[in-house]
């Protein structure tokens, strides 16, 4: 009897398949787990077997028996228990509100708020947690314990099912030790747990068995111990290993472009590097170590209180985007849907966003001088699109992110920040996003590159910076392997 | 343990204390000045009026709490006010089987009304402003039929249980036993699992959801209490005036979210306490009676409110900044 | 070319010009003398002063914002205008760019709260709302001041009512460049890009550079020097100004632009929508009025026509 099962599930977002007639099963006494690079539909799948939200065809079957979920709801009461990637946690209210949410001890109608607390001790000694106060704002922890509490919160419910989605990228080691044991538990009294990650020792200490997922479709389930990490890899990856990464062309330019000293911002204690013309510069590490504040401090997004940044000699004020835009520095973010495009509007809005000014006069916008770059980038770019009138939000992921590239490339910028533009991109798209960085480094621009995907920085950069708690541990410029960097990333320091 | 308890309960609650910091200041700042005035203190009679002054206020603010609460915003306060106002001024007999009777009718209008903007919420999907502003209309609308004319009587009764005094505790205005009963009331309301709903849905909507909780259920309560409140208001109203009006609840969608402001919840949902607006709004009345006693010209009173709104605002602003930087 | 999103929007407009026609056509079975032009001429007049403050309201709800601050800034500018101006010609020319000086103002200082201290749109305009209607009776001394029965400068007057075209009152002309002029704003200008911009998406837009805090108080004075404008010309029509003569325009104001399909939210819609919309509302009210409604039925069925345009182009997507 399987556990859970979804049968041919098929899932989209405004015109972006994220799951094409997946099916999936796993049963009792089983850890599965669920591997596929960014966007391979993991999280999707995931969210449809909990409730979240109705999958467009497809079936889901609890203990061999057909199950609607309408709602979460109907999930929980089935015994599925799920800890979302993006936490489902409310920020205002206490922890001990927040465990025991649906569920409080009651007095006749109203909630006993001191059995409420004592409760919620009794959950985090159960689960073997120490130094989460009941009483404090779920807001104001730090996320390592915002992820506990949303661990004890799914684990408490005593699930027969229980989805994990990246339960571990915000843990410590200590701490993903704890969920092992946890897990274990779980297993051992025979309930069934689908968990997420992409750290490879993670998936081999504690899975039974794998399913490997691809661009929103299943490839194989395999028995863990028969899985080896390259196989795993060459599935997940699939047709990219046939996708020649373009060499970095060669940097003839010893032009300094840019140069960061001593700059100190939040989660960034006094960083300093610098790169040259028509340089890809890879900014490595482990997630969550200050990349993302680097970029959106070069951007002028987050403030910096000390340092000094030069583009091409000159120091750039950096208090707003506007600034950053100025001194020559764009910044390409990852979620285009929240910080990039406007989807309702059309393809020439959105190309032509940042340089409008460039094409108005008196305050006009000058159609044609518009439609003359709109149209030169969607050819630049083979963006595909019936028209340039037409809505961005109805291309596909890879032309949306096309449309956001291009937007930036149109500021004639010198200094580009790539923070994981290629996640949940087609394959195409991913080549053309290749072809193209190295294009632009061929023009001589700079550029940082950020992704989540090391084999992306391996093969496309010319140097590499470890960052690690806001700081460069390391920097590696010969023999660029996905291997070095990651081998340099988890290389645990002495201290701490 | 207790207090433990209660430290958190402070850090949590600042703009709530705030709030009743600030309270509590204009009660010292009008004593103060009614004693330079009149050179006496403030007594029973003073406490009767400014109370009976407040409620109908004051119970319309609780009700916006519940909607703002929620993440939204209810405009048609002032709509069902008049319309409760104008069906209790109508309907009302001097018997007390029509009294009982006409006053649960008014609160019944309001349920509904408030079900009614609940319901184009949550099934129409629908923008609470814009619905409101809709309803706001229609019960205007209605109002004007059910009391073409201003009048209509209360029975002396009614306003004799609302807004007077219990004949062996003469010092002791009802409505001040009235505003500590919708306290206590609130505290027990603040711990069913529906309020705890209502609050998680104005945290985060989705993660709400995703908790197992039913959305639509705590919004269409959120919003029939709200209506219900506004009933409430209504009806407080045409007793205290004893007589109703049409258009006598126009300023009321208007204060009510001032007294919400200025009593510390958030506009943007699942942060605040109905007791905090029930400040609020005797803040706004302390404020005529500050403004009053310092020689300020009554016609003023809008321009000092609005600015008083905004200081207070801003001043929550940056307190809130200044706490983050210390963090 | 016209895309199918282009199309969506545009169903606001085209519905409320078409609702509007065949309410002139009932009215004008039941009696008519209705559909008299020079009736007709009025009813577009009476629409004019809803539609010029709804010009404002459009800029601030494209942007996802609310002006609650309209009516009393239309009174006390059309009330400045009449106390400075004093009925006189020789006046207006410094009292008529006061008013609007101070609409401007009035409106920006709604923008300076907003983005200087994250004051809730809903908030900071309901505040001004209050000090602009405190100003006016605190400084009017109750509406019994010497000036406050002035006239409104001829010229002004002549600019709204007079007829040099028989039959169109010149403040139908001005209304029709007005709409032109927010036309062209919203559609061929930097300034309009960056409304439809940060009104889809503030947070994309400041990434792309876009000074949002300069787009978000312009935009509010431009709704205060609408509003001013729709004062003047209630003023004009009315010869003198008067207190609470603003009341009615918070509800039409948004009504107006919500009619015309615009969302609430921000981001869609356009001015168009909002003339057909103001249109439709005068319309529907003098068509009520043929049919002996009172002002109970009247306001009743406005609020009922809002609640069946938001249900059929004003929904949300379902939420998952």
């Amino acid at each position: 009897m399987k556990a859970i099962e979804g049968v041919a599930l098929s899932k989209s977002f405004g015109g972006v398949v994220a799951l094409r007639r997946a099916s999936f099963a796993a049963d009792g006494g089983e850890v599965h787990a669920l591997v596929g690079e960014n966007g391979a539909g993991k999280s999707t799948l995931i969210k449809l077997l909990s409730g979240l939200y109705p999958p467009d065809s497809g079936e889901i079957r609890v203990n061999d028996a057909t199950v609607h979920f309408a709602r979460p709801q109907d999930a929980l009461v089935s015994g599925i228990g799920t800890v979302f990637q993006e936490l489902t946690l409310l920020p205002f209210m206490t922890v001990a509100e927040n465990l025991m949410l649906g569920r409080e001890p009651r007095s006749g109608p109203f909630i006993d708020r001191r059995k409420l607390i004592t409760a919620a001790h009794e959950l985090f000694d159960d689960a073997g947690i120490s130094g989460i106060e009941p009483l404090e704002l779920v807001g104001n922890l730090p996320l390592a314990q915002q992820q506990i509490v949303e661990i004890v919160k799914a684990v408490s419910r005593k699930p027969r099912i229980i989805f994990m989605d990246e339960p571990t990228s915000a843990l410590a080691e200590h701490s993903v030790d704890w969920l092992f044991g946890v897990i274990k538990r779980l297993r051992a009294e025979g309930a069934c747990i689908v968990f997420t990650s992409h750290r490879w020792n993670e998936i081999k200490g504690i899975a039974d068995r794998i399913t490997v997922f691809r661009n929103g479709e299943w490839v194989a389930t395999s028995q863990a111990a028969e899985l080896s990490e390259g196989d795993a890899v060459e599935r997940m990856t699939g047709q990219r290993l046939d996708v020649l990464f373009p060499k970095p062309a060669p940097v003839t330019d010893q032009t300094q472009r840019l140069t960061v000293e001593g700059v100190t911002a939040k989660k960034l204690p006094a960083i300093s590097f610098g790169a040259r013309a028509g340089e890809v510069l890879g900014i490595g590490g482990l997630a969550g170590q200050g990349q993302r504040e680097l970029f959106l401090t070069l951007f002028g997004v987050n403030p910096h209180t000390a340092g000094t940044v030069r583009v091409d000699g000159a120091a750039a004020h950096l208090r707003t985007p506007q600034e950053a835009i100025r001194a020559g520095i764009a910044l390409i973010p990852e979620d285009r849907k929240t910080e990039g495009l406007l989807l309702p509007l059309s393809v020439r809005q959105n190309l032509a966003l940042a340089v409008l000014k460039r094409v108005s006069r008196n305050g006009f916008v000058r159609r044609a001088a518009e439609d003359a770059l709109v149209g030169s980038m969607v050819t630049s770019l083979a963006i595909k699109t019936p028209n340039p009138g037409q809505r961005v939000g109805a291309l596909s992921g890879g032309n949306q992110q096309k449309v956001l590239i291009g937007r930036w490339l149109l500021t004639d910028a010198r200094v580009l920040l790539l923070y994981d533009i290629t996640r949940g991109v087609d394959v195409g798209t991913k080549r053309d996003i290749y072809l193209l960085i190295r294009r632009l480094s061929e023009e001589g621009r700079t550029i940082l590159l950020y992704s989540t995907d090391t084999e992306e920085i391996a093969h496309l950069c010319h140097r590499v910076l470890i960052m690690r708690e806001g700081r460069i541990v390391s920097e590696l410029q010969h023999d660029l392997t996905p291997e070095a960097i990651v081998a340099a990333a988890i290389r645990v320091p002495v201290a701490s | 343990m207790a207090r433990l308890r209660l430290r958190y309960y402070a850090v949590q609650n600042v703009p709530l204390l705030l709030s009743l910091g600030l309270f509590v200041a204009m009660v010292i700042l009008y004593i103060i000045l009614f004693a330079l005035k009149q050179s006496r203190l403030p007594g029973a009679f003073e406490l009767l009026t400014t109370v009976n002054n407040t409620l109908s206020v004051g119970l319309s603010a609780i009700g916006q709490t519940f909607v703002v609460l929620t993440g939204g915003i209810d405009l048609s306060v002032g709509g069902i006010v008049d319309v409760t106002n104008s069906v209790a001024a109508r309907y009302m007999g001097d018997s007390p089987g029509s009294i009982a009777l006409v006053s649960l009718a008014t609160l019944a209008v309001g349920a509904f009304a408030g079900l009614t903007n609940g319901l184009l919420v949550v099934y129409g999907r629908l923008q609470p402003i814009i619905v409101t502003l809709a309803t706001l209309a229609i019960w205007e609308g209605i109002a004007l039929l059910v009391l073409p004319q201003q009048g209509g009587s209360i029975p002396p009764a009614l306003t004799a249980i609302l807004a007077g005094t219990l004949p062996f505790l003469t010092w002791l205005p009802n409505s001040v036993i009235i505003a500590v009963l919708l306290v206590a009331g609130w505290q027990l309301l603040r711990s069913t699992p529906f309020l705890t709903g209502v609050y998680a849905i104005g945290n985060d909507e989705r993660a709400a959801r995703a908790n197992g909780i039913s959305v639509a259920r705590a919004k269409l309560g959120a919003y029939t209490l709200a209506g219900t409140c506004a009933g409430a208001a209504g009806l407080y109203f045409a007793a205290a005036n004893t007589s109703g009006d049409a258009t006598s609840g126009t300023p009321f969608t208007l204060t009510s979210i001032a007294a919400v402001v200025l009593g510390g919840v958030s506009l943007f949902g699942g942060r605040g306490s109905a007791i905090g607006s029930l400040a609020g709004a005797f803040i706004l009345t302390l404020l005529l009676n500050v403004l009053f006693f310092a020689g300020v010209n009554t016609q003023l009173q809008e321009f000092f409110q609005g600015l008083f709104l905004i200081l207070a605002v801003v001043a929550s602003t940056l307190v809130r900044r200044s706490l983050q930087r210390a963090r | 070319m016209m895309n199918v999103n282009a199309l969506r929007a545009e169903r606001g407009t085209l519905l409320a010009f078409a609702a509007a026609i065949a309410l002139v056509i009932v009215g004008g079975i039941y009696r008519p003398s209705f559909v008299q032009p020079e009736n007709l001429a009025t009813l577009l007049l009476l629409a004019s002063f809803i539609g010029i403050a709804a010009a404002g309201q459009t800029f601030v709800v494209l942007i996802g914002g609310i002006d609650l601050s309209v009516p009393w800034v239309l009174n006390a500018m059309a009330i400045l205008l009449t106390t400075t101006s004093l009925g006189q010609n020789d006046r207006a020319w410094w009292a008529v760019p006061l008013a609007l000086g101070a609409g401007v103002l009035a409106g920006a200082l709604n923008g300076l709260g907003i983005v200087l201290f994250d004051i809730p749109p809903v908030v900071m305009t309901l505040a001004m709302n209050g000090i602009m209607e405190g100003l006016v009776l605190g400084l009017t001394g109750g509406f019994t001041c010497g000036a406050c029965n002035s006239y409104a400068p001829p010229a002004i007057v002549w600019l709204f009512t007079a007829k040099p075209i028989p039959g169109v009152a010149n403040g139908l002309l001005l209304w029709a460049l007005i709409a032109a002029g927010v036309g062209v704003v919203l559609s061929l200008t930097l300034l309009g890009r960056r409304i439809y911009a940060l009104g889809n998406n503030p947070l994309a837009t400041y990434l792309s550079g876009i000074d949002t805090r300069a787009v978000t108080v312009i935009v509010y004075a431009l709704s205060g020097f609408f509003a001013a404008i729709a004062g003047f010309g209630l003023a004009a029509f009315g010869q003198q100004a008067t207190l609470g003569m603003g009341d009615p325009f918070l509800f039409d104001s948004i009504a107006a632009v919500v009619i015309g399909g615009a969302s609430i939210l921000g981001g869609k819609g356009n001015y168009w929508g909002s003339v057909a919309g103001a249109i439709f509302l005068i319309v529907l009210r003098s068509v009520l009025q043929e049919y002996n409604i009172g002002e109970a039925g009247r306001s009743i069925a406005s609020g009922v026509v809002i609640l069946i345009a938001l249900l059929l182009y004003g929904r949300q997507r379902a939420e998952f």
